[in-house]
């Protein structure tokens, strides 16, 4: 017997059957069938160069336009070496200058002034000339305590400038400035006008091969290609730059294409993409800093220089450089890379892996009533890279009974208590500019600083070696005044250097031609890519 | 009830600013300062005093706490510290994009827990129930970030057909079809644990339902189970199912933070995260200032309407 529903009751589930088919249908639609495709690029090219064209790349850190100036963070680099030129520039794997807004420049027989030719063929992105008075208020600008910069100190001590002509300057010093190629490689030339909208984030306006078009903070900055750039058009139609902070989200993008170019990966993720042949891992040498440990000396277990050499001798840095930095590295003992004119064979290798002087020198030191407690050694929580040595360098100390507890912490937190100087005992971080001229190591990188480092390592003997190097003409500093700063960093031993690490980045091989600048900017003037 | 309503306009004004005085104080107690953060390790001292004074940080706690107050009573959020721009555009870039992605992942988990859960109870089969079951763990028992980074390995690297990440070149509405299929993968990802859960509590509402006599009724007249679940079970079931719906949205904002980090969607929890790693005070205190206001209002409204259905309420509020 069959029986017939009411009719009013049927009405809900027929219109909820709909509902339920129209959604279903539409996600299927959507899903399977879309008109266009967000993966269409995954299609193999042909390999034929293509014209213009953006380049997709992706980065770990946003602009912070407080720091612009700052070498610090991966877009800030591609921002400047994109949009700004230097006067000078410097070759990744030396220290001669080579001409760029400056065409010529002489430099005084004792040092004290530098005359510099300028181009006369340039204009800012706003069609506004460049001339002398913008080298001017260029290296004002980085004197001004208001910005964080490197080498304020040798911004600070030049004195005066002659702009009486447009295209050529004339700078006096205070004393001889060793570094101040140094400066001039590394001062991008600023636009007058657009200063305020530049602390703002609003406007970045150089001479450089494309112009900045567009930021939307966290996520994207976009630039275009400068048509009157002085040193040709630039191949490519422009550069979006996404904001990844996650190092496996940039290799995923890059794996599915998304991404031409990646410039934040672990040394795992390179070594893993460097084997694959759709890709390209490019590794810059000439561009690299330093991991270190540092050590506090006012510590009492560590105020006693036998201790912080026994560590010296105790780390394994061949294990550092093949585990963490899957091999993209040097180990060291001082800073110095080997075209560095500081650079000495025989003293790099002083701290070599030796596990019975390191004993030894732990052992006298206790034999003469130091006692060494569990030492905390801190580092940044957010990057794995320090976690992993951090555990490879407690396992080395234990070897030599010095224990050590592993302290990690907020990357805002380090920074803090490395200016303040506020370790307890021991830490893990990186440093760079030991692969320019060594006065600005010794002068100007905090750890290094001779009046006040995070060591709190006082030596008037140090701090004579590094004001010696200095003050000496450009080009002309003695060897022997290099060597005995490497002498007195050795006989301190109060930062214990680790290893060279080797920036990396990742491309497509649709991408050519990259380039990078000894500042670590990568460099796209010369880019193209195939289809 | 205008009393009533007064009443609990005072709490919430009092409980709104007191969460604006912890807030401020919370933030600054937290090592780490956003001026070391700004100048980084190399800045000299006298950079570091610039910046300090810039930004207003060398002033006495309450005065900053009151100039602060001052700019929100005129709405003005003040720049970033990190990002230069104005915190109010910032979070409503942020916004959007999270509320996109959550609303989306709503719609998916409610579609499929009402998929799922009438179609355990259509069917009723053995081997359907024992699938949906185990789904249902996994989904729970795996963290959301997991799946997330399994999602995209598997459609994103090893077959290519949907984005790995970001969100879609043009916006959410100039091409819907390539936006969908932004969306679709940490939709997906932070619609599982959601789904779970409402497919739970709609299967047990649903089986509760065909337990009571009118069921018994509907089948002794001969109307099919199926018709029968997705009719009258289905109507009585949905109700309560709305309210855990709800409870739901909150734990898919919180969700959404990790998923925006593994699928690189710049949405607020991104923004959240990396203000407090900056230290980025203007930002972080906004924030969680809103969260307290949002939770603060959804209370007062709540608290009304139960007082405006109850008289009992409003007048056991004021006496």
């Amino acid at each position: 017997m069959s029986s017939s529903a009411p009719a009013h009751p049927r009405r809900r589930p027929r219109r909820l059957r709909r509902l339920a088919a129209a959604l279903l249908a539409a996600t299927t639609l959507l899903a399977a069938t879309a008109c266009s495709s967000a993966v269409d690029e995954l299609k193999a090219g042909s390999g034929e160069r293509q014209e213009g064209g953006t380049l997709r790349v992706g980065a770990l850190n946003d602009i912070i336009p407080a720091r612009i100036f700052t070498n610090s963070s991966d877009s800030i680099n591609l921002l400047i070496g994109s949009v700004y030129d230097s006067l000078i520039d410097y070759p990744l794997d030396e220290l001669e200058p080579q001409p760029s807004l400056a065409t010529s420049w002489e430099l005084s027989q004792d040092g004290t002034q530098l005359t510099l030719q300028l181009r006369d063929d340039v204009k800012f992105h706003s069609g506004r000339p460049f001339t002398s008075k913008d080298v001017e208020f260029s290296i004002k600008t980085w004197a001004d305590p208001v910005w964080t910069v490197q080498l304020q100190r040798t911004a600070a001590a030049i004195t005066g400038f002659d702009t009486s002509d447009e295209h050529a300057i004339t700078l006096t010093f205070a004393h001889p400035l060793s570094n101040i190629f140094d400066l001039l490689d590394m001062l991008p030339i600023i636009d007058k006008d657009t200063i305020d909208q530049l602390r703002e984030g609003k406007a970045f306006v150089g001479t450089g091969p494309f112009e900045f078009a567009s930021w939307s903070p966290g996520a994207k900055i976009s630039f275009t290609r400068n048509d009157d750039y002085w040193r040709g058009k630039p191949a490519l139609d422009g550069i979006d730059v996404s904001v990844i902070p996650d190092p496996q989200a940039q290799v995923a993008q890059l794996r599915s294409h998304q991404l031409d170019l990646i410039l934040g990966a672990s040394y795992r993720d390179f070594e893993s993409l460097g084997k694959d042949d759709q890709f390209h891992v490019n590794q810059w040498d000439g561009a690299e800093s330093q991991v270190y440990v540092g050590t506090n000396v006012t510590n009492p277990a560590l105020s006693d220089v036998r201790v912080r050499q026994a560590i010296a001798y105790a780390l394994d840095r061949k294990r550092v450089v093949e585990e963490v930095f899957r091999g993209a590295g040097v180990p060291i003992s001082l800073p110095w890379p080997s075209y560095s004119p500081a650079y000495d064979e025989k003293a790099n290798a002083t701290y070599d892996y030796d596990l019975d002087k390191a004993k030894t020198l732990v052992d006298e030191a206790k034999a003469d009533g130091v006692a060494i407690p569990k030492l905390p050694l801190t580092y940044p929580s957010e990057n794995p890279i320090y976690g992993a040595i951090a555990q490879i360098v407690q396992a080395d100390l234990a070897k030599v009974g010095i224990e050590v507890e592993l302290d990690p912490q907020e990357q805002a937190q380090v920074i803090q208590q490395l200016i303040g100087a506020k370790f307890p005992a021991l830490w893990i971080l990186s440093h760079a500019y030991a692969h320019y001229t060594p006065s600005t190591l010794a002068v100007s990188a905090y750890p290094f600083n001779a009046d006040h480092n995070a060591s709190l390592y006082v030596d008037a003997d140090y701090k004579a070696a590094a004001e010696k190097v200095w003050k000496q003409k450009a080009g002309a500093v003695d060897p022997a005044d290099y060597a005995a700063l490497d002498e007195q960093l050795l006989k301190g031993s109060f930062l214990l250097e680790i290893a060279i690490t080797l920036p990396q980045d990742a491309s497509s091989t649709q991408v050519h031609d990259i380039g990078e600048t000894k500042r670590g900017e990568p460099l796209f003037y010369d880019t193209y890519l195939t289809k | 009830m205008i009393r009533y309503l007064l009443s609990r306009l005072g709490s919430a004004l009092l409980v709104t600013v007191l969460a604006s005085i912890g807030i401020f104080a919370l933030i600054r107690l937290v090592p780490g300062d956003p001026v070391s953060v700004l100048a980084g390790p190399d800045a000299t001292p006298e950079s570091r005093a610039a910046i300090r004074a810039e930004l207003g940080l060398d002033q006495p706690f309450w005065s900053q706490y009151v100039h602060w107050l001052g700019d929100l009573a005129r709405f003005d959020l003040g720049p970033s510290y990190k990002l230069g721009g104005d915190v109010g555009d910032l979070i409503a870039d942020g916004a959007l994009n999270t509320v996109v992605l959550t609303l989306f992942a709503l719609v998916l988990a409610s579609a499929g827990a009402l998929v799922t859960s009438t179609a355990a109870l259509v069917w009723d089969k053995r081997w359907l129930n024992s699938l949906l079951s185990a789904l249902n763990t996994a989904a729970v028992a795996v963290p959301t970030f997991a799946t997330a980074l399994v999602l995209v390995l598997v459609f994103a690297v090893r077959f290519p057909v949907l984005p790995a990440g970001g969100t879609p070149p043009g916006g959410f509405f100039s091409h819907p079809d390539i936006a969908f299929q932004y969306l679709l993968l940490p939709g997906l990802a932070l619609a599982l644990p959601a789904w779970a859960a409402l497919t739970r509590f709609l299967t047990e509402g649903l089986r509760t339902q065909l337990q009571q006599p009118y069921v018994t009724t509907a089948r002794a007249l001969g109307i099919p189970r199926r018709r029968i679940v997705l009719t009258q079970a289905l109507r009585n079931a949905l109700p309560s199912s709305i309210t855990v719906l709800g409870i739901q949205f909150g734990t898919l904002l919180g969700g959404a933070i990790l998923v925006e980090a593994v699928f690189a969607w710049p949405g607020l929890g991104r923004l959240i995260e990396q203000g407090i790693s900056s230290r980025d005070y203007p930002v972080v205190q906004v924030l969680l200032l809103l969260s307290v206001v949002v939770f603060v209002l959804t209370q007062l409204a709540s608290d009304l309407i139960h007082a405006w259905l109850d008289p009992r309420v409003r007048l056991n509020g004021v006496s």
